[in-house]
């Protein structure tokens, strides 16, 4: 077997290109995924059972499911109902989506975190339910819950490769093309493996940091 | 068997970093002896008893279980720290009652006291089951032998607790405040049953702040204050006649705080 | 229009596929189990190399995504003249990665055992290695048991990448008609309702053991 690591300077442009698009595809998929899952979460626990029933399913059904198996119903299955997606399209929504539903849960979580009696107080002064939500409830939850949102910001990071599968030219697809015209399988994948470890890497450190900050700022702001 | 003392307590000196906690102790119980510890709290007397049962490594001295030096062999006047089999083997003989009870709450009440006979004595799950299910009925269980520790009371699960020590059949019962961390109403159960325990002659360390049982039970009263050994002796000589005045304070804090009634001239005798 | 009479026709295949999925998930978490156990312990051991090692392969197999870590085994095995069946490798990579989340979930079972329960095995005699399979590992899993039962269902849904790499199983299976009917919404439908139910009656059965678990362990 031989080792031959030039293959990649070779093809950098492509690389740097397909990094580029996984970046991408995880900072719009994350983003769209906590407005997803905030107002989904929301709407579950503030609204009447009509509402919260429908979107408790698509909860579960999103966490139950594959993610590969959902960007096949998004991206083939469209077509059928008249949503004609491209691949990056329609996996980003896929992203979105799948993100959100996890992302419900942890602010549905951290909405039960605080206690109903500061609710009640809130109510009793006239306070509106949504600037309950947005100066009682969601300051204080987010201290409680950034560990868990940083976390699954990090899975997604990892999830964005699945898009490789529906054609997405994103840098695991770039990699596995390079390595089937090349045959030098071993180079570029060990390659890629690192560049995402390196990745999630840098990410779960700043996000450690962030939560630290934060941690720190509350301590200040109660003491 | 040796004719000496069953625990043998050496100039034995406890320290957590610069922490003294127990500054040399001297102490020996005999075969059916009941020895009560008590001092306030930080004295070092569960500490002590730690160290006795090698749940805390003793900094320096010796302590020796029917003879045998407990945790360490010497080697060329230099110590060194034998293996946890070994330690194993000298405290074989040794039972632990922990205040905090320490039932594994995935078993049951049965399987608590049976599982140490099967693991490690290797006898089999029968006859196991049937010596647990004595002890059981030795400490008034029998009736909740299939409950799992969460749907006991704390005065039942320290029974469940004294049981699996006693199915050991140790030579000597260390008690490490057994009832301080039960409602009071349920103290009495559990002293009854460790009086039971020393009326029938097991030789029994126990460290705690019943004062009453103490004064009953005891054959030997110590007095732990700083680490050291303040007073020593029957309950007699130690609640009636020892004039030290640490021990003279700590016992009027505990009568202060225990006698909500007396007449004219009973004052704290 | 929504083809039925596709799905009623393709249902008793997907569902034999489904039998493979679960198979090679519940294989891969027992294998991950085994391993996640081993390395928890080097994680909490006093030997600084097994440590590291331990902290290595937990850092690796969580920070690279599952479909590298396939692809990875698939190409890359036989080039170092390892030539197992695709599904021999694509079941040990699961196990491997769910093996490292494992760890770290039993990590934390680990350290939430109180310090007093060990010593009470210690003081009736039980040896190390009696306190480690019939104390800690048995409380461990009790405390844990909610995670181990999700990562469980995240394994389930993990197995679909396996189809990637030409495993057949449920999604491998459902890709294989879909293209051969040009009916893709029912047939892909129809296998995400699978997956749901599989992952529903896993859920199911882990709070059944939770509850039962329950009674013992509350205080």
């Amino acid at each position: 077997m031989t080792f031959n690591p030039a293959i990649l300077l070779d093809n950098w442009r492509d690389l740097l290109d397909g990094l580029v698009l996984t970046l991408l595809i995880w900072v719009v998929g994350t983003v769209l995924g906590l407005a997803i899952g905030l107002v989904v979460a929301t709407l579950q626990l503030f609204t009447n059972r009509w509402v919260a029933a429908p979107l408790t399913f698509y909860v579960a059904l999103m966490r139950g499911t594959p993610f590969l198996i959902q960007l096949f119903v998004i991206y083939y299955g469209g077509p059928s109902f008249g949503l004609d997606l491209s691949p990056l399209t329609a996996g980003i929504c896929g992203l979105a989506l799948y993100g959100g539903a996890y992302f419900a849960e942890i602010f549905r979580a951290g909405f039960v975190s605080v206690s109903p009696g500061q609710i009640e107080a809130a109510r009793m002064m006239g306070i509106g339910r949504l600037d309950i939500v947005r100066h009682v409830q969601l300051p204080q939850m987010l201290v409680i819950i950034l560990p868990a949102l940083a976390n699954m910001t990090v899975l997604l990071s990892k999830e964005t490769a699945v898009l490789s599968v529906i054609t997405v030219n994103e840098l695991t697809s770039v990699v596995q093309s390079i390595g089937s015209t090349t045959f030098a399988f071993a180079e570029t994948l060990l390659f890629l493996a690192l560049v995402y470890w390196a990745l999630l890497e840098i990410v779960t450190a700043a996000a450690r940091r962030l939560e630290k900050r934060v941690g720190r700022f509350m301590l200040r702001a109660q003491g | 068997m040796s004719e000496g003392p069953i625990i043998d307590v050496r100039g034995v000196w406890k320290r957590f970093g610069a922490t003294e906690v127990l500054k040399g102790i001297d102490l020996s119980i005999n075969k059916s002896d009941v020895t009560c510890i008590i001092g306030p709290s930080g004295s070092g007397k569960s500490t002590l008893l730690r160290c006795i049962a090698f749940l805390e490594e003793y900094s320096e001295g010796e302590i020796y279980i029917e003879g045998e030096l407990l945790g360490f062999a010497q080697e060329g006047g230099k110590r060194r720290r034998v293996s946890e089999a070994e330690v194993a083997r000298v405290r074989r003989n040794v039972g632990f009652v922990f205040q905090q009870f320490n039932l594994w709450p995935h078993m049951t009440a049965l399987e608590n006291v049976a599982a140490p006979l099967r693991l490690a004595r290797g006898i089999a799950g029968d006859e196991a089951a049937r010596r647990a299910g004595a002890m059981l009925e030795k400490v008034g269980l029998s009736a909740r032998a299939g409950a799992y520790p969460s749907q006991l009371s704390g005065g039942q699960q320290q029974r469940v607790g004294i049981a699996r020590a006693l199915a050991m059949e140790p030579h000597i019962m260390l008690f490490d405040e057994p009832t301080s961390a039960l409602d009071p109403e349920l103290v009495g159960e559990v002293l009854q049953v460790m009086r039971d325990l020393a009326g029938e002659g097991m030789t029994m360390a126990v460290v705690t702040h019943e004062m009453g049982f103490a004064a009953q039970v005891a054959d030997t009263v110590v007095f732990l204050d700083h680490g050291r050994i303040a007073a020593s002796g029957s309950p007699e000589e130690v609640f009636r006649r020892d004039p030290n005045p640490r021990l003279r304070q700590f016992l009027q804090n505990y009568f202060d705080r225990n006698v909500f009634w007396q007449s004219e001239e009973g004052a704290a005798s | 229009m929504f083809n039925t009479t596709i799905i009623i026709k393709s249902l008793p295949l997907l569902l034999e596929a489904s039998v493979w999925t679960v198979v090679y998930s519940l294989t891969s978490v027992a294998i991950g189990f085994c391993i996640g156990t081993l390395m928890c312990a080097a994680r909490l051991s006093t030997s600084p190399a097994a440590r590291r090692v331990s902290a290595f392969y937990v850092s690796f197999f969580r920070g690279v995504p599952l479909l590298v870590q396939l692809l990875i085994s698939y190409y890359c095995l036989p080039l170092v003249g390892i030539n197992v069946p695709s599904s021999v490798a694509a079941v040990g990579t699961l196990a491997l990665c769910t093996g490292a989340y494992i760890t770290e979930i039993l990590r934390g079972g680990f350290l939430g055992i109180p310090a007093g329960l060990i010593e009470a095995a210690r003081m009736v005699g039980l040896s190390r290695t009696q306190i480690l399979t019939r104390i800690e590992v048995p409380l461990a899993v009790r405390f844990t048991l909610p995670s181990l039962v999700n990562e469980t269902t995240m394994m389930v849904k993990a197995s679909s990448l396996i189809s990637v790499v030409g495993v057949l199983e449920l999604t491998r299976l459902a890709q294989n008609i879909a293209t051969s009917t040009f009916q893709p919404l029912e047939i892909y439908l129809t296998a995400g309702a699978i997956y749901f139910v599989i992952n529903g009656v896993i859920t199911l059965l882990g709070a059944l053991l939770e509850s039962r678990f329950q009674l013992e362990a509350a205080r």
